[in-house]
């Protein structure tokens, strides 16, 4: 009886400890006074936190995800609410094809779309880089914005529209007077996840760098190959709680997690 | 349910061309790559000559070997969280489970990055090893199979378990005392009760995990540097390296292959269980 | 526009895709009329209604309402309400919002809007609700507030999906004096769809009994209770013995079989339970079944023209399972059948 009961917390601690132990030292060490990664870490300051401001690359590549977080995510939804609408709503011919095309992207492994885009969109193109990682990073949030605003269409009830309808409104106007409102949530939380998936997205990214324009991620990979100072530590332990910080926001305000 | 096809075409169609010529139509004419001849015409030869190097061989087999292993060993794992964490009273459930979702949020690179500050020559573990005097010098763990073993089942596991939980909150409350006041022990409980009924979640979990290990770039290109390879970094290399894209594209294809068997494998399997529960 | 057709469906065929729901339909309603479309599900009676409302393209026939062609008009343009079976009312806004919709879209503001909603919600008697949000009230409720938003529009013709099949018994009775009363206060034009014969029989003027697309008999609730004239609709409304006529003989699984008394000519005659003669007549049959029922007492008898089933009054000595009775199909009592299917 004693072995079962001590089963449970020591599984809980060995397994959370292996999942959360790492990125608690990566936070511990980017608080070290010392010249290199090490931990325990030697000393305290805060140095390598404020060296990350001062570095000019990751401040472009912070800059460039950034928009490509906010910006592919905002046109993966531009094209995603119309589409999960026409599924969910519509008697669409070839629905499943439609389905299986804006979802592929999800997939493929990244590293092969982002080659794919430099081998025969870039090159043969003359599409700037920014442009292309602005369309690689759209089409790999788009499958996560139709399942995810596809579901909560399938959880409203469609006879609203209807009813929006017979009282005066046009088919567009029920649309945004009694369909957008009720998916906000749903459209919210796609976003968040979109944001979140493509700041943090690397294999997509990797070929699709040029002089000054990177993604931050892949940034920190080729930082943390040349140099070997806390300061890659520092910037994932602001990234990390920055991004736990706006799920936990989403989570208390949305209920994020019954959309995704 | 709206009948009006233009409109529907007229909703749907951007966002699947968009796809389709952003993503699915370069995918495709790269994929074909490895397929084309230098003089025309079609041929496997790129497949064989791929195959006939002692070198990609290695980093094949390494590929399926270190997925599958990440796979068995999330699973037996994540069994035995999954549990601890269904016996849970519920608040303390919503909390562990959120702490197990955690660092799904985190930059796989900063997860990854931490791994270097562990298990690198001046690292913890090689501190503790010495102190305790069970090796003199640090021991070589960092670019190694084992440290993409340890990388790739931290970054996954989460899956196996959030799978593993939901699968066994689904399973029937009585299952379980059902089977022991039949006079099954454990080990009989979980082999013939617990695992036939959560099969399904056990599925999704493994596809997740098996799937996100193959294909995983940021793992082995940190944890296994330039010289242990796997199939993401040896395409990314003869890309980068050596402007080798027929072989690119031969990776790309095996990858791909690879993953989607595991994904109509799953749905296979989440298909079978469903035609079951309909005929009940 | 005469006054008998304020509302009237030409040769209306209605179909999804390829497969035909309602085929050839010819219908008149009156002006502020309470009519039921009266069917099985898949009868075609929602569709009917919905192609009055304007959801449904119209295949091929005519709409006409208020001397209009509205069969191409767009739903919202139409003056017509609807209120659904699960009352679609809209989650996001509050019942005040609700009933405002679609009076804002007509463009009407300030003092107006507000004592025209104000008004509505004490119709219904809802005053006090006006800033809930709809998952805050009961089911009845969430009627009441989908049916002051119809009525606040001021319809031609208000349209009812099923609009008591959501509620409980009591509730049932109070939905359907309201939906009386506010008829007869506003003298709106009200088209019900049900399933439900008592509810049609309860609340109609005149009511519609569809079958397969098509209008199997058209009456008063009266005529359609007692004087059905298709051996469908006498089964819908409980005639529950049923039986063809050949040459004023009626057919049975025993052969031709002749009736006490005269027999009108007919394609079939119907018996409800309670117009079955137990105890004397000149057909035997043996007590299968019997279940008590408060005030009457039905039993189900093996007979060799079939199964008959008869009611009694519960004062009457019962009679056992397995005995022998005699009994009787009186010609007399029986509703004459133009049609039998």
């Amino acid at each position: 009886m004693t072995a079962r009961s001590l089963f449970i917390p020591i599984t809980l601690l060995l397994v959370i400890a292996f999942l959360i132990g790492p990125f608690l030292i990566i936070v511990a060490a980017s608080f070290s006074a010392g010249e290199t990664l090490a931990f325990p870490p030697q000393g305290f300051s805060l140095r390598w936190i404020a060296k990350v401001f001062t570095v000019e690359s990751f401040r472009a590549s912070f800059g460039m995800s950034l928009f490509l977080a906010i910006g592919g995510t905002a046109a993966a939804l531009v094209l995603g609410i119309p589409a999960s609408y026409a599924l969910s709503r519509y008697k669409l011919p070839g629905a499943e094809i439609v389905r299986t095309i804006v979802s592929a992207p999800i997939i493929v492994p990244g590293i092969i779309v982002g080659l794919a885009l430099l081998r025969y969109i870039v090159v043969p193109f003359q599409v700037g880089i920014t442009l292309a990682l602005f369309l690689a990073h759209t089409a790999l949030v788009l499958p996560y914005a139709v399942r995810v605003v596809s579901a909560s269409l399938d959880n409203l009830r469609s006879d609203i529209e209807e009813a929006a309808v017979l009282l005066g409104s046009s088919r567009l106007g029920a649309f945004f007077r009694v369909v957008m409102p009720n998916i906000r949530g749903g459209i919210m939380s796609a976003f968040i996840l979109g944001f979140v998936t493509s700041f943090n997205q690397v294999p997509v990214s990797l070929f699709l760098s040029g002089p000054g324009v990177r993604t931050l991620p892949v940034d920190m990979i080729a930082y943390m190959e040349i140099v070997f100072d806390p300061s890659v530590a520092a910037l994932s332990s602001l990234l990390a709680f920055l991004s736990i910080g706006i799920v936990f926001i989403a989570e208390r305000f949305l209920g994020f997690s019954r959309y995704v | 349910m709206f009948q009006n096809r233009a409109e529907a075409l007229a909703l749907a169609l951007p966002a699947a061309i968009f796809a389709a010529a952003v993503f699915l139509v370069p995918v495709v004419i790269l994929l074909s790559d490895g397929f084309r001849a230098p003089t025309g015409g079609w041929t496997i030869s790129a497949y064989t000559d791929f195959f006939s190097n002692s070198l990609n061989q290695t980093v094949f087999l390494r590929t399926l070997r270190l997925s599958a292993l990440v796979t068995v060993a999330s699973a037996v794992i994540g069994y035995a969280a999954a549990f601890a964490i269904v016996s849970l009273e519920p608040g303390a459930k919503g909390k562990v489970t959120g702490l197990v979702v955690l660092p799904l949020m985190i930059s796989p690179v900063a997860r990854t990055y931490a791994w270097i500050v562990i298990l690198g020559r001046t690292g913890i573990v090689n501190q503790a090893f010495q102190a305790l005097g069970i090796t003199e010098a640090p021991l070589r763990i960092l670019f190694s199979e084992t440290a993409i073993f340890i990388g790739l089942l931290q970054l996954f596991l989460p899956l196996m378990i959030i799978s593993l939980i939901s699968a066994l909150e689904n399973m029937p409350k009585d299952a379980i005392p059902a089977a022991r006041v039949l006079g099954a022990n454990w080990f009989q409980v979980f082999w013939k009760v617990v695992l036939p009924l959560t099969k399904e979640g056990l599925v999704i979990g493994g596809t997740l995990v098996f799937t996100g290990s193959l294909t995983a770039y940021i793992t082995p290109a940190i944890l296994g540097g330039s010289k242990v390879l796997m199939l993401e970094t040896l395409l990314y290399q003869q890309v980068a390296v050596s402007n080798n894209f027929v072989a690119a594209s031969v990776i790309a294809f095996i990858l791909i292959v690879m993953s989607f068997a595991a994904n109509i494998l799953l749905k296979r399997v989440a298909t079978a269980r469903n035609k079951q529960r309909s005929q009940a | 526009m005469s006054d008998a057709s304020y509302l009237s469906l030409e040769k209306l065929t209605l179909a999804y895709g390829d497969s035909v729901a309602v085929a050839n339909l010819d219908l008149d309603i009156r002006k502020g009329e309470l009519i039921a479309l009266l069917g099985p599900s898949g009868c075609g009676k929602t569709t009917t209604m919905r192609a009055i409302a304007g959801l449904l393209a119209v295949k091929s026939g005519h709409v006409r309402l208020d001397g209009a062609d509205i069969t191409r008009m767009p739903a919202n343009k139409r003056a017509v309400g609807l209120m659904f079976q699960s009352y679609a009312l809209f989650p996001h806004l509050s019942v005040y919002e609700n009933v405002a919709f679609g009076l804002k879209l007509k463009g009407m503001r300030g003092t107006e809007l507000e004592t025209k909603v104000q008004s509505g919600l004490k119709s219904v008697g809802l005053s006090t609700f006006a800033n809930r949000k709809p998952a805050e009230l009961s089911g009845g409720q969430q009627q009441r507030v989908a049916l002051a938003r119809s009525m606040v529009m001021e319809p031609k013709v208000l349209l009812l999906d099923e609009p008591l099949s959501n509620l409980d018994a009591r509730l049932r009775l109070e939905m359907r004096t309201e939906l009386q009363r506010v008829q007869k206060e506003t003298g709106v034009t009200m088209i019900f769809v049900t399933h439900d014969q008592a509810e049609a029989l309860a609340l109609a003027d005149r009511i519609v009994v569809m079958k397969s697309g098509k209008i199997e008999q058209i009456g008063s609730p009266e005529d359609i209770y007692n004087r059905p004239t298709s051996s469908f609709v006498a089964d819908f409304v409980g005639f529950e013995n049923i039986f063809p006529l050949e040459n004023g003989k009626m057919k049975t699984s025993a052969g031709l079989i002749d009736l006490s008394g005269k027999a009108p000519s007919a394609a079939g005659l119907a018996w409800r339970p309670r117009m079955v003669t137990l105890g004397t007549g000149p057909f035997q049959g043996t007590v299968r079944g019997t279940s008590f029922a408060g005030d009457a007492r039905e039993y189900l008898l093996d007979t060799a023209l079939g199964p008959i089933k008869a009611e009694v009054e519960a004062s009457q000595p019962p009679h056992a399972l397995g005995a022998g009775l005699t009994f009787d199909l009186p010609a007399e009592k029986a509703a004459p059948l133009s049609r039998f299917v």
